[in-house]
Parts: structure tokens; C-alpha cells; sequence
């Protein structure tokens, strides 16, 4: 699997919502999906601004199930981040949410295992007892969809 | 257990398109309504296990729904979703019996701790009408009764298939006799000396399919008291039969794969490999290949099960075999109901053969069931059979404690299609006792 990184959107000042002062996820995701990518590609964004979708007081982030892109908020994943290794305990949250995310562009649905990370995380200390892996369920039902393209 | 089905209603469609790709992604098949009345006319035709309705509408208020839903099914689990501002009819809604209110926007966790909630208490409910039902399974031996050139068919299918060790997937509308077919072939095989397991995939919920098939070790739950044997150990030397299997979620369909790959398994919560020798047989209802297609069924495990497979003709391609089935019938229910109803008059039996019947042969019985029970003299008329009869009527509610308990028996039956058996679960009484209280009432389903 090849990764890289571009700057495809200067801002997403386009989805702010005055009211709320917050980001409407899904406008950004419509914006991403409506770019020409390669075959087979998924795009992910990532955003320090704080997203919502207009039933949601807030997301930690939004995929499309079956579809090219999902995007992420670190603005929440910043919560009690302990003094000590700060940046690595953030890190591996960014990317546990963002393989998440990914997981249901490969029409994966939430998981009930708690340490698996395609479980949905109610909060910031759910995110932290996810491992980074998927549980053997999710593992297959990746490897299925992988296999069909 | 068929997945959680969730209806929004709401005539916002930002609203119903975000709160419905988060309950999608969550695992959840969505519906959506933009009206009151779009979702009259879907529930009509799907029961769903929780509505979200939007109280602020326009047409049919939120509110106005919630109370014809509650009318229709009291134990319907519906969500108002409100704005600030209008909590007075969120309080409202509550005592017209609306589950609980969300003041939108909802934070994410109260509302998957919400929905979450009213799955469990529906789950024990229907833990327990399960665990009361499992060993009253209705289902007799007359539907696979048949001079009809295609049940002859089946009769020397099952002949040719009985004693081969090979697993068979049944397919057929529902009501076609499934099961028993899988029944008889267990009977004609090595095995017949062995268990015969049956479990219905439909009609468990997701949490206790698990152990159902698989067992658990002591410890292993809060309720695991001790060890327990699942279906797939007792079915040991036997035949093990899995009814309505496109019904089971995708994880245990990994879970069964592996056994069939394997033929090992462990106990939930054990860590010791458990052998069991039986055949399988599957049946389904539902057009797998179309479900694979759609990526609700795995095609691998398709395979294992599909090794040999018939299908059981619905009763409209074999009505030459509805004179004898209702004859069947009617002595049994008339020897059951104690009732001098003997004959099935040719008006009767002509609308009989022209109807397309649906439901099969349980819909006959059930049919011949309650054409027994109204019946006036000792023969059966059109006007005994529910099919036939014009549109019931509402009755308005009046006083006295013997018009309701009236009143409920004949609105229970109604909605059971005058199912005496499932008719007196719903009510908690047993068979006898309501067949006593139609006499009582005179109650028929003509009104
Ligand atoms: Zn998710
Ligand atoms: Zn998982």
C-alpha cells in the first residue's frame, strides 16, 4: 500500500458553520470525494478545527461507509494528554481514529470488542484502551473486502 | 436475529441524513421518513425496533404519530428528538409513552447509551420468550403430506440424500415445511439413533446465539453459573439443523465457517478444543446469492452449506394437495377444540384452491385453525375463513371490565391473525382458556 501526503484543500473555512463555530465534517468529506484520485485510492484528512455533523453536538471524525474519505479532528484528542509523552499518547490516538475511520471506507461497521479499532469510542479513555490492531472479526471482514477490490 | 432496525422521521433532510449515516456506521439498518406520513406507510409494512421522531414536523406532528403508533403497537420503543424550546411537548410525549427525548443536537453518547438501553430490555424480552418457546415448536408432520407430483419429487430427494453425510441447505417460502423435511431426513439417515438439534437463527437474539450454539464455560459471563453445553456438542452423532440461517450476523457466520472448516470449536470462555460429529442441514427463506451479492452473506460459507441443496414448492404450485392438507387439519383441530365440525363445504374448498396462499401451509392451518373455532354448524363456509371475510370493523371501548377483557381478546386476535396459539401467549393465558373465552364472548373475526 503506497501513502502520501498532499495539500489538496487550503483551508475548510467552506464548512464552518457560524453558529455553532465548528466544521461540518460531511461537506469536507464531500469536497475530498468530489477530487479525481487515482483507482482504489482513500483519502484522509486530518484537522486540528472541531467537527460536527448537524445532529452530533461534536465527531471525532466521519468516513463514508463503502466510499474514498474519512477526515479526523485532533481537537478532541487533546483532552487529558498526561504530561509525560505527550506527543506519542496523541499520535498513536491520530492514528487509531484515523485507521477507524478508514476501517468504514472498507465498510466496516463499529465492533463491540473494546480493544479493537473499529470500537466505537465514547470517550478519550476509550481511545486509549483500543490496541492498534483489529480484532479477528474485523481482520477477516477487512481482509474480504480488500480481496474484492 | 435479523439486524436492528431504526426509523427516523424527520422532515429535515440534513437532519435525517447525518443521524442516519452515524447509527449506519454503528452497525444499524436505517430507514428514514421525511412525514408522519411516509412513516405510516412504511411500518405498515416493517416493524422496527426504535423510531427517533422529530416532534416539530409539518403535517403530521410528531406527537400525532407517536400516538398512532402506540395505538397500533403499544410496544413500540420511539424517540422524540426535540429543539430547545419545545420541551413542553417533550413532556407530553413521554406520558402518551414515548421512550425517552433527545434535545437535538445530541452528544454521540447518550445516544448509543439510549439506544443501547432500549435494545437490552428488548433483547430480555425476547431472551425470554425464547427460552419459553424453544421447546414448543409447531411444527406437525401433515405439511409434508402431498400426493402432488413435486412433493413426490421431494419424498425421493430426501430418500436419495438421507443417507449420504453431506450437508444440505433447504431453501422455500416460509411456511413450505423446512424443517420438518430436514426432520425426515434425519430420520432416514445413519444418524437417525443421534440427537436432532434444531435452532433458529431468527428467532435468537445475537447475544445468546453465541452460547446457544456454542456453550459457555462457568465463569465466562456474569450469568454463566456453570458449565453449559452448546447445540454444536449436543448434536454429537446426530444432525444438527440451522433454520432461517441468513438471519445469522456476519460474525457468527465467521464463527460457523471455522467450524465447518475445523470441525473444532471451543465453549465461550473455554480454551480447550471441543470435536463433535454431526451433519448439518440449513434452511433459508431468503435468496442467499442475492445476499452474498450485497455483501450481507459470505460466500465461502455459502459453499460449505450448498453442497446439496432442494427447494420446497410453495403450496400454489402444489394445490392439488390442499383438499387433503385442510382435511388434515380439521380433524386435528376439531378433535383438539372438541367441536362437531367435520365437513368443509365446496364453496369453501373452490375459494380454497383459487387462493394464492402466501404464507403456505402454516397460513392453511392457521386458516382451518380459526375457521374451526367460528364456525356456526358443523360445516365450514367461506365466511369461516379469514381470507374471505369482509373488513373488520373497529368497535369503540366501552365500560365494563368484561367488554375490555372482550374487547383485547378480539383485538389480540385480530392482530394475530387468529393464531390461537401465538393469541394466547400474547394474552398469557393458555390455549384452552381462550378458546373458552371466544365461546364466552362469541367472538368471530367477522365482527
Ligand atoms: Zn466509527
Ligand atoms: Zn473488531
Amino acid at each position: 500500500m503506497e501513502t502520501s501526503i498532499h495539500r489538496y484543500l487550503e483551508n475548510i473555512d467552506f464548512a464552518l458553520d457560524h453558529n455553532r463555530n465548528q466544521y461540518h465534517s460531511t461537506a469536507v468529506l464531500d469536497r475530498l470525494s468530489s477530487l479525481d484520485l487515482p483507482a482504489n485510492s482513500r483519502i484522509v484528512a486530518l484537522t486540528e478545527k472541531d467537527l460536527f455533523i448537524p445532529i452530533l453536538t461534536h465527531v471525532y471524525g466521519e468516513a463514508e461507509l463503502g466510499g474514498v474519505s474519512c477526515i479526523v479532528s485532533s481537537s478532541r484528542l487533546k483532552d487529558d494528554l498526561p504530561a509525560i509523552e505527550r506527543d506519542k499518547l496523541l499520535g498513536n490516538r491520530i492514528i487509531k481514529e484515523i485507521l477507524h475511520e478508514l476501517g468504514h471506507t472498507f465498510h466496516l461497521l463499529h465492533c463491540r470488542d473494546k480493544s479493537c479499532l473499529m470500537h466505537y469510542c465514547r470517550s478519550i479513555r476509550d481511545v486509549d484502551r483500543k490496541v492498534m490492531g483489529m480484532c479477528r472479526y474485523c481482520s477477516i471482514l477487512l481482509e474480504d473486502q480488500l480481496k474484492r477490490g | 436475529m435479523p439486524k436492528t432496525k431504526i426509523l427516523i422521521v424527520d422532515d429535515e433532510l440534513i437532519m435525517r441524513e447525518s443521524l442516519g449515516g452515524w447509527l449506519e456506521r454503528d452497525g444499524y439498518e436505517v430507514h428514514k421518513a421525511a412525514s408522519g406520513e411516509e412513516a405510516l406507510e412504511l411500518i405498515r409494512n416493517i416493524r422496527f425496533d426504535v423510531l427517533l421522531v422529530d416532534i416539530k414536523m409539518n403535517g403530521m406532528s410528531g406527537i400525532d404519530l407517536l400516538k398512532e403508533v402506540k395505538s397500533s403497537d403499544p410496544d413500540a420503543a420511539v424517540v422524540m428528538i426535540t429543539a430547545y424550546g419545545s420541551i413542553s411537548s417533550s413532556i407530553e410525549a413521554m406520558k402518551l409513552g414515548a421512550q425517552d427525548y433527545l434535545l437535538k443536537p445530541f452528544d454521540p453518547n447518550e445516544l448509543g447509551v439510549l439506544i443501547e438501553k432500549i435494545l437490552e430490555s428488548r433483547a430480555k424480552t425476547l431472551e425470554n420468550l425464547y427460552l419459553r418457546d424453544q421447546y414448543r415448536e409447531r411444527t406437525r408432520f401433515e405439511s409434508m403430506i402431498g400426493q402432488s407430483p413435486r412433493m413426490q419429487e421431494i419424498f425421493n430427494l430426501i430418500e436419495d440424500i438421507s443417507p449420504i453425510d453431506s450437508t444440505v441447505l433447504i431453501t422455500g417460502e416460509t411456511g413450505t415445511g423446512k424443517g420438518l423435511a430436514a426432520k425426515a431426513i434425519h430420520t432416514q439417515s445413519p444418524r437417525c439413533e443421534g440427537p436432532f438439534m434444531g435452532i433458529n437463527c431468527g428467532a435468537i437474539p445475537e447475544h445468546l446465539m453465541e452460547s446457544e450454539l456454542f456453550g459457555y464455560q462457568k465463569g465466562a459471563f456474569t450469568d454463566a453459573k456453570e458449565n453449559k453445553k452448546g447445540k454444536l456438542e449436543l448434536a454429537n452423532g446426530g444432525t444438527l439443523f440451522l433454520d432461517e440461517i441468513g438471519e445469522i450476523s456476519m460474525r457468527m457466520q465467521i464463527d460457523l465457517l471455522r467450524v465447518l472448516e475445523d470441525r473444532v470449536f471451543y465453549r465461550v470462555g473455554g480454551t480447550q478444543p471441543i470435536e463433535s460429529d454431526f451433519r448439518i442441514i440449513a434452511a433459508t427463506n431468503m435468496d442467499i446469492e442475492t445476499a452474498i451479492k450485497k455483501g450481507q452473506f459470505r460466500e465461502d460459507l455459502y459453499y460449505r452449506l450448498n453442497v446439496i441443496s432442494f427447494k420446497m414448492p410453495p403450496l400454489r404450485e402444489r394445490k392439488e394437495d390442499i383438499p387433503l392438507l385442510a382435511k388434515q387439519f380439521l380433524f386435528r383441530f376439531s378433535q383438539e377444540m372438541n367441536r362437531e365440525v367435520n365437513r368443509i363445504d365446496r364453496d369453501t374448498m373452490d375459494e380454497m384452491m383459487l387462493y394464492e396462499w402466501p404464507g403456505n401451509i402454516r397460513e392453511l392451518e392457521n386458516a382451518v385453525e380459526r375457521a374451526v373455532v367460528v364456525c356456526k354448524s358443523d360445516s365450514i363456509i367461506p365466511g369461516d375463513l379469514p381470507i374471505f371475510s369482509p373488513e373488520l370493523r373497529e368497535q369503540p371501548l366501552s365500560g365494563t371490565l368484561m367488554e375490555v377483557e372482550k374487547e383485547h381478546i378480539r383485538k389480540t386476535l385480530d392482530s394475530n391473525d387468529w393464531n390461537i396459539s401465538r393469541s394466547a401467549k400474547a394474552l398469557g393465558i393458555d390455549r384452552s382458556t381462550l378458546y373458552s373465552k371466544i365461546k364466552k364472548y362469541g367472538l368471530s373475526g367477522n365482527g
